[in-house]
């Protein structure tokens, strides 16, 4: 938009209104010449400099009152003039300097003029312009000694604007002039950099301003957070630079003791400052006290822009002047290490890249004062970390303990100055151990409890830190997650870079020392080796050794040890009548005394009952004991990789174990160490982990079995491992069942329950793995639906016939028909039906067994014979408990024998007489699984236990029910509680379903039928009649036609007309009527039958 | 006695009684000790003692009964007989395990083999001999027949049952130690072909011989209830020293520790026993295992090993050598 290129045309245009103005001095025309210039090029601009500046500054110091407002647009166009051209004389320079200074100069006060907002910004960008337009080397020489006093004024005049404005623009701008005139500006108009000399004479003249300087801007700094952040970040830039440049180590270093004579007058020699040694070190107490109180106000600022802007403060000084700024170094470097662990990022990546550049440039471990500050630094706060752990809220804590883990951070392996002396260690691990104790009086821990055994099919999740989702612990001294954050790096720092051997043993002491101290000094082991094998920790030092696998490996062999024995790994964890659950009722008792005392707990109204009961806390603390001690397995995984495989022979038994534990906690935190285990060693799921050291394992069960009174729970363990592996581990499996019967053998009245729970999984293992191939259970649900087809069609032949007109010869055919099958039934039973029975099991006997030489039996069925050997022995114990187990687990060593009918029909013969005890004498419940054994025994050994079944059990349960049928008809509702209501009620539900199984006769079907009809009166209880009527329904799978005709025995519905007028009406003995007491269970049968 | 301990652990998967087993490579630390073991099977297992696995399996006498193990001293050869009449040479160095060489036997007695080192290469190998009642000394690895034992015709020992070749510092001389049949144990000059010394020691067929050289004192299990203990004089005379009386009758194994301080022995009542090998006073016994033990076995670094009719091997430490 230049239109006037030329100086000469620019002369023509701008000569009038120069002239005007200086004639009269209106903003009128100061606007008119200032539009004028926009249309004058800048080259033209600086021909005329001289020219146009006149009438300006003839403005300016026409003596006598002015109008702000013209001075105001004076300054403004000068700024505009300047801001175009370069100012080329040094006088020049120092006169409008002067000039404008004096625009906001008070006489009357130390305070800048009381003039308008926009003047005193007018000016100081003008200021700002005119050191911007100096030229070249001139700005040096304006900064000669002579300046000092004006130089002065104006330093203290943008120091009092930016101190005491209002206006944030205004102390911004003052602040950013002040820059500038210190020769401290980020703009790139300023050439080049100054060389030594120059630097040198530039520190001496600012080292005069430096108190002011200093003293307002941390006067600034530390004001009102209110003042805004870029005020603040302003001013800690301004000081930081300029005490950076006045006590730079490097310009201190070539100073002379002897002060050079100035070559300027008195007045002003009077106000240069030597800067000798003295100097320096006054000098530097004063700032230290003005760095501390800058410190202490910008490091919890806040804006986060400010505490960055504080570690390029702490950076530069550092840097610059580490030595004049002795004094400082521990503050300062206090600031890094606060913030390291700052809630913003920024600042925290800040932070670490400044630690690391000091790191890698040695600034701090490279010179022995700082490592010696810190060192101390670090022994004071050893020393004091107990007290603030003690009284600071949880926000204090997190500062001190984030200084700490910068200490440690910036120490690196020099930690160990400190951690050698045994008054520091002490006092830290003190502190360590008292700010981690755990608030142990959560009554849920105890309460919870792991009823579901499948939990082992989770697989590990691929997070990089596995036990990130450990559960949450409460703290007695602090709620913070962070906190806990903070101290799980602080150990893991210390693990790293201290003395492994020397932490841990301490730690380990502490461990022995005192249940107090025990959880605690876990979790700081736990975290130590953690960092020890240096996964997770950012190396700032990086010739640091970390320990060697070796040593890890050692270190933590002697802990895994510690962890696992006897008196750190077996405590209570709850009562223990419970655990050993050897009664039912025990154990609900035990339940209930727990729950009791939980309300106790919790119900703080009672002051007497407020405090849980000791043994609950107890237990609790144990729990967290175990738990951590889990933790810590899998953080020696974590730490040794696959190195750690060594260690499963020791470590996978004791985690196992507790996986099945019945607390919840524990079994939680056991499977996570598994999982991270599984991780550590590279296996792809927990099965995978068991399956794979399983000899491990059995080596473990097998050893403990011979202590079993110290290691109670060594069944389960096995338990555990056989719902985990497969066939192949078959060998192994069936080492150990050996030693779990022997020592079954010994201690049968003890620890049944425990035993026969283990030989339950392993027959229900050996079931899965050797599914028979002419499975029983296959077997069963053909010959069911065949069964139901079979039915179905006689049936509706048998109405088909009915229905239709049906001839003479039909009937005749029929009968006939009936004649012979009933002789067959009759006579020739026995050979028809070995017949069929024998076609069948000698193919499956010649399948397994050659004929010349009996090959070894399988191990599985070796297994199944000895198991079910100790079953015949147990299944008269007295604990009902025990018995039902024992007739589950002969239910599954039947199934697994099937296939070998030399082996089970001479133990199912010694099972008998103990099983028809179960059948005709026991506990209901007994009743009902014995016949579910029956069931499936009959699918093997039919033929012999038809014969025995109908000589031995029938007789009694048809003669009981007979006889208890009169005592439940009269019976009131009270009775469905009685055990004989229970007791029919078993029989009753089992007889069915084995009559179909066993494929009774039909004299035995009669008894049973006899036995059950009478329940079927509506007399008779409810449940009974239902169990009855079900009695009857597979009774229909069996004979329908003689079914059907008992029934209308009892109760007739209809009519009966012949199919032929030859034959004579049937009249049935059932009468009909609503009266009949059997009609509603009979109509519904007989729906069913049709 | 107080509490009886435990096995250190249990080393499962042979999948058929252990009758042969045998320390090596100790020396480098646990990391490389291994224990061989041989089986009714007729495989050889080599267990790693620091993974507690077997590492490999050699297969090698045809289903039959491994009854010998020995490990050459000069370099990772393996020496195994086996009931096939084959006395096989693994090569087992690097990881490699094949058969580079064999001997044939023609004795199918139980009588285990013995060798004794003969310079850098050398090495003589005593074996059971056609005749039921002959030894055969072969040179090694030549296989070159030196000498064939044989009783003198009125002796009638019976069938050898244990040899334990041996050469003291004062004489070069081989000398072998033969446990017989009929109960004796003699003492055979090799080079000589002559019996120096013999006693009976027991009634019943020596199962097992060991002798501390140093002491000049050996020990001899027998098929009977009792331990005999006898000694060597300077003029190559042995001596019973004593005998000791067991509880149930059986030893098929004895073996004395490498620094002479215990005695193992593996008896067919299930139970390892251990005596302190100076004064022989019982110190323990090791109620492991479910059926007869066949063979125990010290590691240099004091480890002992026995093995059993029940497939199982249980390793256990016991007063560890300072």
């Amino acid at each position: 938009m230049a239109v006037f290129d030329t100086p000469e045309e620019a002369f023509g245009i701008l000569r009038p209104i120069c002239v005007q103005l200086t004639k009269a001095q209106t903003v009128e025309n100061v606007e008119q010449l200032q539009a004028q210039l926009r249309t004058v090029s800048d080259s033209a601009l600086q021909e005329l400099q001289q020219y146009i500046l006149f009438p300006l500054r003839f403005a300016l110091k026409t003596p006598g009152p002015k109008r702000e407002r013209l001075i105001q647009s004076v300054v403004e166009c000068l700024t505009f003039v300047l801001s175009s051209t370069c100012v080329k004389e040094q006088e020049l320079l120092q006169e409008l300097f002067s000039e404008l200074s004096t625009c906001l100069y008070s006489p009357s006060s130390q305070k800048p003029a009381a003039v308008s907002e926009e003047l005193k910004l007018a000016v100081i960008q003008g200021l700002s312009t005119l050191m911007h337009s100096a030229y070249g080397d001139i700005i040096l020489t304006f900064y000669e000694p002579s300046i000092l006093p004006r130089l002065g004024f104006a330093v203290s005049l943008l120091l009092g604007l930016a101190e005491q404005e209002k206006s944030k623009q205004i102390k911004v701008a003052a602040l950013k002039c002040l820059q500038v005139l210190l020769l401290q500006c980020d703009c790139d108009d300023h050439p080049r950099s100054l060389d030594e000399l120059e630097q040198k004479q530039l520190g001496d003249l600012f080292a005069s301003f430096l108190p002011g300087i200093s003293t307002a801007l941390t006067r600034v700094i530390t004001g009102d957070f209110k003042q805004g952040h870029s005020i603040v970040v302003s001013s800690l830039k301004i000081f930081y630079r300029t005490v950076g440049f006045i006590m730079a180590d490097e310009q201190l270093r070539s100073i002379s003791e002897v002060q050079a004579r100035p070559s300027v007058e008195d007045r002003v020699a009077k106000l240069m400052v030597h800067r000798e040694a003295d100097w320096v070190k006054n000098t530097g107490d004063k700032l230290a006290i003005l760095i501390k109180k800058i410190i202490e106000c910008a490091s919890v600022h806040p804006h986060w822009k400010v505490r960055l802007e504080l570690i390029e403060l702490v950076e530069a000084l550092l840097w610059k002047c580490s030595q004049s700024l002795v004094q400082s170094a521990g503050p300062l470097l206090m600031v890094l290490v606060g913030l390291l662990n700052d809630e913003s990022p920024e600042v925290q990546a800040q932070c670490n890249k400044v630690l690391r550049h000091f790191a890698d440039q040695k600034v701090v471990v490279g010179s022995r004062a700082f490592a010696d500050i810190l060192s101390e630094n670090l022994h004071s706060l050893a020393t004091s970390l107990p007290r603030l752990m003690n009284s600071q809220d949880d926000q204090g804590k997190f500062s001190t303990l984030s200084l700490l883990l910068g200490y440690l951070k910036l120490l690196g392996p020099k930690v160990n100055f400190v951690l050698n002396s045994v008054a520091h260690l002490q006092r830290l691990s003190k502190a360590l151990i008292q700010v981690l104790e755990l608030d142990v009086a959560d009554i849920k821990i105890v309460e919870e409890r792991r009823w579901n055994s499948n939990h082992l099919s989770a697989s590990p999740k691929t997070a990089t830190r596995p036990w990130s989702q450990i559960q949450r612990r409460y703290f007695r001294f602090f709620t913070d997650e962070r906190i806990f954050l903070l101290l799980q790096q602080v150990c893991q720092l210390l693990g790293f870079y201290g003395n492994l051997h020397l932490l841990v043993d301490h730690f380990m002491d502490l461990y022995h020392e005192s249940v107090v101290y025990r959880k605690q000094a876990a979790m700081i082991l736990n975290e130590l080796v953690a960092g020890a094998a240096g996964l997770e920790v950012e190396n700032l030092h990086e010739k640091h050794i970390k320990t060697s696998p070796e040593e890890l490996r050692e270190i933590v062999t002697s802990l895994l040890e510690e962890y696992t024995s006897q008196e750190n790994w077996y405590l209570a964890t709850c009562v223990e009548a419970e655990e050993m659950g050897e009664e039912l009722t025990m154990k609900q008792s035990g339940l209930q005394a727990i729950t009791s005392g939980a309300h106790t707990c919790q119900v703080a109204s009672f002051p007497a009952f407020s405090k849980p009961s000791p043994t609950i806390c107890s237990m609790n603390s144990n729990i967290w004991q175990i738990c951590i001690q889990l933790e810590g397995i899998g953080h020696f995984a974590y730490a040794l990789g696959t190195d750690f495989r060594l260690l499963l022979m020791s470590a996978l038994y004791p985690v196992l174990e507790k996986a099945g534990d019945q607390t919840l906690l524990i079994s939680q935190a056991a499977t996570s160490a598994m999982m991270d285990i599984c991780h550590a060693c590279g296996y792809d799921s927990l099965q995978q982990l068991i399956n794979q050291n399983s000899d491990y394992l059995v080596n473990g069960i097998s050893l403990n079995l011979r202590h079993l009174s110290l290691h109670p729970h060594t069944p389960k363990v096995l338990e555990v491992m056989l719902r985990n592996s497969d066939a192949s581990l078959l060998p192994l499996v069936a080492d150990v069942v050996q030693d779990v019967l022997a020592t079954l053998d010994q201690f049968y009245d003890k620890r049944a329950t425990s035993f026969v729970s283990v030989l339950h999984a392993l027959l229900a293992a050996l079931a899965q793995w050797f599914p028979d191939t002419s499975d029983l259970g296959q077997l069963q649900e053909q010959s069911t639906g065949e069964e139901g087809s079979h039915l179905s069609q006689r049936t509706t032949a048998l109405q088909d016939r009915l229905e239709n007109i049906t001839t003479a010869e039909d009937i005749e055919q029929f009968l006939l028909n009936y004649l012979k099958e009933k002789d067959v039934a009759d006579g020739n039973v026995s050979e028809f039906d070995e017949e069929e029975e024998q076609s069948d099991p000698p193919k499956v006997d010649e399948n397994d067994t050659g004929p010349h030489v009996e090959p070894p039996l399988p191990l599985q069925i070796q297994i199944a014979t000895d198991v079910m050997e100790r079953c015949i022995h147990l299944l008269s114990d007295k604990s009902l408990k025990i018995r039902l187990k024992v007739l589950d687990v002969l239910d599954l060593c039947v199934v697994v024998l099937q296939s070998h009918r030399n082996q089970l029909l001479p133990l199912a013969h010694r099972a008998w007489p103990p099983l028809v005890r179960r059948l005709t004498n026991d506990d209901p419940l007994a009743v009902l699984r014995a016949f579910k054994v029956l069931r499936t025994l009959g699918g093997k050994c039919g033929d012999f236990l038809r014969s025995r079944f109908c000589k031995d059990v029938l007789p009694k349960l048809a003669g009981s029910l007979v006889s208890q049928a009169p005592v439940s008809a009269r019976a009131g509702p009270v009775y469905s509680h009685t055990l004989a209501f229970k007791l029919q009620l078993a029989v009753l539900q089992g007889l069915g379903p084995l009559c179909e199984r066993l494929d009774l006769g039909e004299g035995d079907l009669n008894k049973v039928a006899d036995a059950c009809l009478i329940y079927l009166s509506a007399k008779q209880p409810v449940k009974l009649q239902e169990a009855a009527r079900r009695v009857f329904s597979h009774l229909m799978k069996v004979d329908p036609d003689c079914t059907w005709f008992l029934l209308n025995e009892l109760y007739c519905p209809e009519q009966l007309t012949p199919p032929h007028p030859a034959l004579h009406p049937v009249r049935l003995r059932g009468g009909p009527g609503p009266q009949n007491p059997y009609a509603a269970n009979v109509l519904l049968l007989l729906r069913e039958l049709r | 006695m107080a509490a009886p301990p435990d096995p250190q652990f249990v080393l499962r998967g042979t999948q058929s009684a252990v009758h042969a087993l045998h320390f090596c490579g100790g020396a480098q630390g646990r990391e490389h000790q291994r224990l061989l073991s041989g089986s009714l099977s007729g495989l050889v297992h080599i267990w790693s003692l620091q993974t507690r696995r077997a590492i490999a399996t050699l297969d090698g006498h045809g289903g039959q009964c491994v009854i010998w193990l020995q490990t050459l001293p000069q370099g990772p050869q393996l020496l195994s007989q086996g009931r096939d009449l084959k006395l096989c040479l693994w090569d087992l160095a690097e990881g490699r395990n094949a058969v580079v060489d064999s001997v044939d036997l023609e004795s199918v007695g139980f009588c285990r083999g013995s060798i004794l080192a003969r310079g850098q290469q050398r090495w003589m190998l005593a074996v059971p001999g056609r005749g039921s009642d002959e030894i055969q000394i072969l040179e090694m690895p030549s296989k070159t027949s030196v000498c064939t034992l044989k009783p003198e015709a009125d002796a009638k020992p019976g069938m050898p049952m244990c040899l334990e070749l041996r050469q003291t510092d004062s004489s070069p001389r081989p000398r072998l130690l033969a446990g017989y049949e009929d109960g004796s144990v003699a003492l055979w000059d090799v080079s000589e072909r002559k019996v120096c010394s013999r006693i009976a020691c027991h009634t019943e067929p020596v199962m097992g011989l060991d002798f501390d050289s140093q002491k000049a004192r050996g020990v001899s299990g027998s098929a009977e209830k009792a331990l005999a203990v006898w000694s060597l004089d300077e003029q190559q005379a042995l001596q019973v020293r004593g005998t000791h009386q067991l509880t149930n009758p059986g030893i098929s194994d004895v073996k004395i520790r490498p620094d002479r301080k215990l005695l193992a022995t593996a008896g067919w009542d299930h139970r390892v026993r251990v005596f302190h090998w100076r004064t022989m006073k019982p110190l323990a016994v090791l109620a492991f295992h479910s059926a007869a033990v066949h063979c125990v076995a010290f590691a240099a670094d004091g480890l002992l090993a026995a093995g059993s009719k029940d497939r199982r091997i249980s390793v256990w430490s016991l007063y560890p050598p300072s």
